[in-house]
């Protein structure tokens, strides 16, 4: 909305203004220095994953003050499944801050932006709405979004027997949100759910084109193209099955363009994600 | 898709809508995501006065962001935990039912989540005074052996009866059914209608699975998209009023065939709660 000069001016603040966010959580990512401004990562998996979990690490990391070994930077959450834990959040802080005093929790929420969403219209209208929310607080670089495959069934049964019909809201969502990346320099996190999985007794051979990735962790596309073109970096959670093993929980990090994968495990404690 | 009609909000004119139709803008998204400056040349409309209807349309359809500070102090205020009845049951949930929250109770048929949801209703009825609702889906409460557990619990006969009366129960046996109770209930609960209907904390559905796998199957998404709105309906009338909601369902691998668009299997048809 803002235009010309007072844009240019906007953004050299924002620029000035902020800080790296390279040391946010360097065990989710395969190279060094990541993740920087623009970049757009998927967390994908089943449900009990641990997703969640690794957003709730996420926000932690940036709300905690620089004092404390966070980042001290705001983050802005849009909920479309109702599925915050407010309280789980509080109590993650508590396990992390050396003083975990009511005042101190209060500040770090402070950092915190906090919106649900109904319906994939309603997310389209309120990232609209966001954008003057980006503009005011030069500071809120971070976004989170869980999660970005909620309303999947509702919109393929909304949109009859036309594809297009159906991925049309995802679509305008995707392409606003690579918009908002890109002028405000932010970073995106979302959330997918593995909603297709191939059967247990399927006799399919792999396809040849499949990458070494894919092959791994199983991986069925079925967002609409629009998303996956701008995803950069892909996170693929999964569980472990065997109790021998003291971490739980397994990410495979992907970077698409350079096509590199690094595979790490984590547990999940009262303090949160530990690597 | 919220069709663009005048009165929507001030500003919004029969004569503007006319003009905007005319050059294919219909609905709030298609005004929201256009290009004001272009749409004023073209419809020849007042520029600043559309950036207004922008601003009104947007502040009135989409969802207000609130900040973590003030969400936490609100959740603090209007938390309760419900005690189930059955200390052992308390422990494992941490102290007990928290309002704001759905508890999927799941297990095999024959498992006692029945008994479990009797158990809650009337500890919840009895112990903390407050309003229950259950919504039976299967036939399978049976308002004798609710008795029988207050009689174990109290031997005040009137105590007895009003627990009893503090506990309301819907039949519903199919997913519009359902639907409807909820957004009955969601009605009365935003009026705040004072009735025989006093303070609801808690809200059973026993059990969510009989009305859900009738739909599923098949090649039809709507079974899914069914399921997934009475989710999401559960979830936003636990959290708007502070009420504790409590599903109950069996959780089975549900193998839907080949999909139009894309292949197969689809696991857990609960996945959504």
């Amino acid at each position: 909305m803002t235009s010309g000069r007072l844009g240019g001016c906007r953004l050299l603040a924002r620029l000035e203004g902020r800080s790296s966010l390279k040391n946010l959580e360097p065990y989710l990512f395969a190279e060094e220095g990541s993740p920087v401004h623009g970049d757009v990562i998927e967390f994908h998996g089943p449900e009990g994953t641990g997703k969640t979990e690794m957003l709730y690490h996420l926000i932690a990391r940036c709300i905690i003050p620089k004092a404390e070994g966070g980042l001290g930077v705001e983050v802005m959450f849009v909920d479309t499944d109702y599925h915050f834990d407010m309280l789980r959040l509080v109590t993650i802080l508590e396990n992390r801050l050396a003083q975990g005093t009511e005042e101190m929790i209060k500040q770090c929420l402070g950092r915190l932006f906090l919106v649900s969403c109904s319906s994939s219209t309603q997310l389209l209208l309120t990232l609209y709405s966001l954008e003057n929310l980006f503009c005011a607080h030069p500071s809120l670089c971070v976004l989170l979004l869980d999660s970005l495959s909620a309303f999947y069934w509702v919109d393929r049964s909304n949109g009859g027997e036309s594809l297009t019909l159906q991925e049309m809201n995802l679509k305008k969502c995707a392409n606003f949100l690579e918009k908002l990346v890109t002028q405000h320099h932010l970073i995106l996190f979302a959330t997918t759910q593995t909603l297709m999985q191939k059967s247990a007794n399927s006799a399919e051979s792999f396809l040849p084109l499949k990458l070494p990735h894919e092959s791994d962790t199983d991986y069925r596309p079925y967002l609409c193209k629009s998303w996956q073109q701008m995803v950069t970096h892909r996170v693929f959670f999964s569980k472990q099955c065997n109790s021998g093993n003291s971490k739980d929980f397994t990410v495979v990090s992907c970077h698409l363009k350079r096509n590199q994968i690094v595979k790490r495990s984590f547990s999940v404690a009262e303090c949160g994600v530990q690597f | 898709m919220v069709v663009l009609r005048a009165g929507l909000c001030p500003g919004l004119t029969e004569d503007m809508i006319q003009l905007l139709r005319a050059n294919g803008i219909r609905t709030v998204v298609d005004f929201v995501s256009s290009d004001l400056e272009d749409v004023a040349q073209k419809c020849s409309l007042s520029y600043k006065a559309l950036v207004a209807v922008r601003r009104v349309l947007l502040a009135q359809f989409s969802a207000f962001p609130a900040n973590g500070a003030d969400l936490y102090e609100e959740l603090k205020s209007s938390t309760a935990i419900l005690p189930t009845g059955s200390p052992s049951l308390d422990q494992l949930l941490d102290s007990g039912l928290y309002t704001g929250e759905v508890t999927e109770l799941m297990g095999a048929p024959g498992s006692g989540k029945t008994q479990v949801c009797l158990g809650i209703a009337a500890s919840v009825s009895l112990g903390l005074k407050q309003h229950v609702l259950f919504l039976d889906s299967t036939g399978g409460f049976t308002a004798s052996r609710l008795y029988q557990m207050l009689q174990a619990q109290t031997e005040d006969e009137e105590e007895q009866l009003e627990a009893l009366q503090r506990i309301q129960v819907v039949r519903v046996f199919n997913i519009y059914e359902l639907l409807s109770a909820l957004q009955e209930l969601r009605d009365r609960l935003s009026q705040q209608v004072v009735s025989s209907m006093g303070p609801l904390k808690l809200v059973v559905l026993d059990s969510v699975s009989a009305v859900i796998y009738p739909l599923l199957g098949g090649r039809q998404s709507e079974g899914l998209a069914l399921m997934m709105q009475l989710s999401r309906e559960l979830k936003t009338l636990a959290r708007e009023f502070s009420l504790a909601v409590v599903p109950t369902g069996i959780q089975v691998e549900l193998d839907i065939g080949n999909g139009d668009v894309l292949e197969p299997s689809l696991v857990t048809p609960t996945q959504g709660l």
